[in-house]
Parts: structure tokens; C-alpha cells; sequence
């Protein structure tokens, strides 16, 4: 069995999924990916992850409620979630930290910005 | 009145330079931008840790400064001693009043400070746009719409134009070819990845040496390094 931290991303785009797999990838995490919030509610339920990153902006929910979702799962109430997202309203930003999201990344990002991110909410300080 | 600025800041050195280095001012701190967001934005002066545990001083002088309620805000960021001259640019650009290394000098950090603050009082809501951007042998003037390479005009049309704006405005971070269609390509326009590409290639030679900075990401899109 691996040791390495698995990380899910979920994002409807598939030029973000694909950037920010590899990104997690690159920080030495396993990862899983899923382009609608249910499917990776589902995901996260069998297998729960290290760290979730989460687009706002999604198909079926947003990435808001999927994470109020998350939180009533008690094997993923304390997993950390990024959200990452081109929602950069005020109003939009305030609510998602207010979910208890370890971080809010702005796309288009920095992938150098992402991996830290990553890198901190993963491993061990 | 006393002067007064809320310090957003987890660093426990950041922390105890500000209190040594701006003594008399009324000083706030907050841990993190959710801390400093749930507790509604107040004050005139904000400084920002660059490396906020939820959030970057990038990203959240880009969203204090485009809230009309936070938009006149001072905000101010310390980055960290090797912060490139690029990351502090794309910093400014992105709404930041004022960026500086960790540490500064206390004294010039102090009366940086004081002279923002007595200037900042008839500061407008929104920063104008400036006259002229430069980078490297680039000048590009937004209102006029020219750009400039090592003094010569390049001839760009108006889509590349808005492609080059948005290029230089998300400096360093990676853009796919369908943010590219969404943002910069106007409906109704030739679309889809390959005329991307094409407009790219387009750009690239018209900018000649700076052209080489717009590098291809494999199978993700486009960055521009800075």
C-alpha cells in the first residue's frame, strides 16, 4: 500500500484537473480526480484523501456546499480543502474560508504558489 | 489620532517587527485573511503577509481591491527576503499599494508608512490605470493600446492586444487555451484551441524577443515568465 498522501481534485475543467494533478503529483501525493461535486463526494466517502482540492464553480453543486457536505461525513470532517477558483468576489472568498477552507487559490495560479500549498497542507509540520 | 493599521500575520519575527516599528500606532492582528474577513474589514492601512497560512498577499490585495467596500483600503505587503523583483511586481499590479522585503529598515518602514497613510487620505476608490506598463524591453500603453519592443512599434491586432494584457496581468501562473477563450476571445470570433495557438504564434513573433517569454505548457495552456 502506498504511504504517499492522496490527494483528490475536483474541477469541471479539464485543463485545471490535468494542471493541478500534476501539480500534486509533483509535491509527491497519489491523486484521484473527479469532474462533478457528487462524484467526489463519492470518492472521498470509500477512500478518504489528505487533502481536497475543490473549484467553486462546479456542475451539479457548488464547490461551497459540496464541502458543508464533506463536513457532515465524520471520517472527512477535518480534511483540509482548498478551494480554487476564478470566483474572486469579496462575498465569494469570505464564505469559503468561513466553510473552514485551509486556502483559497486564485486561477489562473501559480503553480510554484499551488505546491506550496499543497506541500504544507499534506505533509507534517 | 493615533495611526492605526490591522497586521495580517502568523509569523511570530513579522509580528514583533511591527510592534517595535510602528510604536504609537494603534495596532490590530489577525492570523489569517479568514480571520481578518469574518471580522469585517475595518481600518485604513492593511498590512499582509505575503504567505498567509490560507491565502497569498497576491490574491487577497486582488480581492480587497475589487470590493467597492475594501477597495480604498491601504494595503501593504511584506514579502519574504528572497522575493523576486517579478513576484513584487505582479504583487503591485495586482492592487497592492506598497510591497516590501521582511525585514525593512524599521525606520524607513515607519515613515513609508506614515507618508502612505497622509497621502492614502484623498486616495480614490479604485487605482487608475497606469499610462505605461513596462517590462524588460516591453512598453505597453493600455489606453492608447500600443506596445513597444526595445523602442519599435509592434503591430498587433486587438485580440492579440487583450491577449497580451492578459498575459501580463497573470505573469507567472498558467492560463489554458479555454480560460483564453473565455476571457480574452469575444463571441462570435473564429474559437477553439487551435486558433489559440495560432493568435499565440501570431504574438510571439510580433514580440520579438519578449515573444520568447510566452513559453508553451504542455498539454495545460501558457505561461508567461516574468
Amino acid at each position: 500500500m502506498s504511504s504517499r498522501p492522496r490527494v483528490l481534485v475536483v474541477d469541471d475543467e479539464p485543463d485545471y484537473l490535468r494542471i493541478a494533478a500534476r501539480i500534486a503529483a509533483g509535491a509527491g501525493c497519489s491523486v484521484a480526480t473527479a469532474a462533478t461535486a457528487l462524484e467526489g463526494l463519492a470518492m472521498a466517502e470509500k477512500t478518504p484523501p489528505a487533502l481536497i482540492l475543490l473549484d467553486v464553480g462546479l456542475p451539479d453543486l457548488s464547490g461551497f456546499e459540496a464541502a458543508r457536505r464533506l463536513r457532515r461525513v465524520p471520517s472527512l470532517a477535518r480534511v483540509p480543502i482548498i478551494f480554487f477558483t476564478v470566483r474572486s468576489e469579496l462575498d465569494m472568498v469570505s464564505e469559503g474560508l468561513r466553510l473552514g477552507a485551509a486556502g483559497y487559490v486564485l486561477k489562473p495560479f501559480d503553480p510554484d504558489e499551488l505546491l506550496r500549498r499543497i506541500k504544507a497542507a499534506v505533509l507534517p509540520s | 489620532m493615533r495611526p492605526s493599521a490591522v497586521c495580517l500575520t502568523r509569523d511570530p519575527a513579522m509580528r514583533a517587527f511591527f510592534k517595535s516599528s510602528l510604536r504609537g500606532f494603534s495596532l490590530r492582528f489577525c492570523p489569517s485573511a479568514a480571520v481578518f474577513l469574518r471580522s469585517r474589514p475595518s481600518g485604513k492601512l492593511i498590512l499582509i503577509d505575503s504567505s498567509l497560512p490560507d491565502m497569498s498577499g497576491e490574491d487577497l490585495a486582488a480581492v480587497l481591491r475589487g470590493d467597492a467596500r475594501t477597495a480604498g483600503l491601504l494595503l501593504v505587503v511584506a514579502g519574504p527576503g528572497n522575493y523576486s523583483p517579478a513576484a513584487a511586481a505582479r504583487l503591485l499590479d495586482s492592487g497592492a499599494d506598497e510591497y516590501f522585503r521582511f525585514p525593512p529598515d524599521p525606520a524607513v518602514f515607519r515613515a513609508r508608512l506614515l507618508n502612505l497613510l497622509s497621502r492614502g487620505a484623498g486616495r480614490a476608490a479604485a487605482p487608475g490605470q497606469p499610462a505605461e506598463l513596462a517590462f524588460g524591453p516591453l512598453r505597453v500603453s493600455p489606453e492608447a493600446r500600443t506596445v513597444t519592443v526595445a523602442g519599435r512599434r509592434a503591430a498587433l491586432t486587438a485580440l492579440e492586444f487583450d491577449l497580451l494584457l492578459y498575459f501580463l496581468s497573470n505573469g507567472g501562473r498558467v492560463v489554458s487555451r479555454s480560460v483564453l477563450l473565455e476571457r480574452v476571445w469575444k463571441q462570435g470570433l473564429d474559437s477553439g484551441p487551435r486558433s489559440v495557438d495560432k493568435r499565440i504564434e501570431a504574438l510571439r513573433r510580433k514580440l520579438g524577443a519578449f515573444g520568447a517569454r510566452i513559453r508553451t505548457v504542455f498539454g495545460l495552456g501558457y505561461i508567461l515568465k516574468m
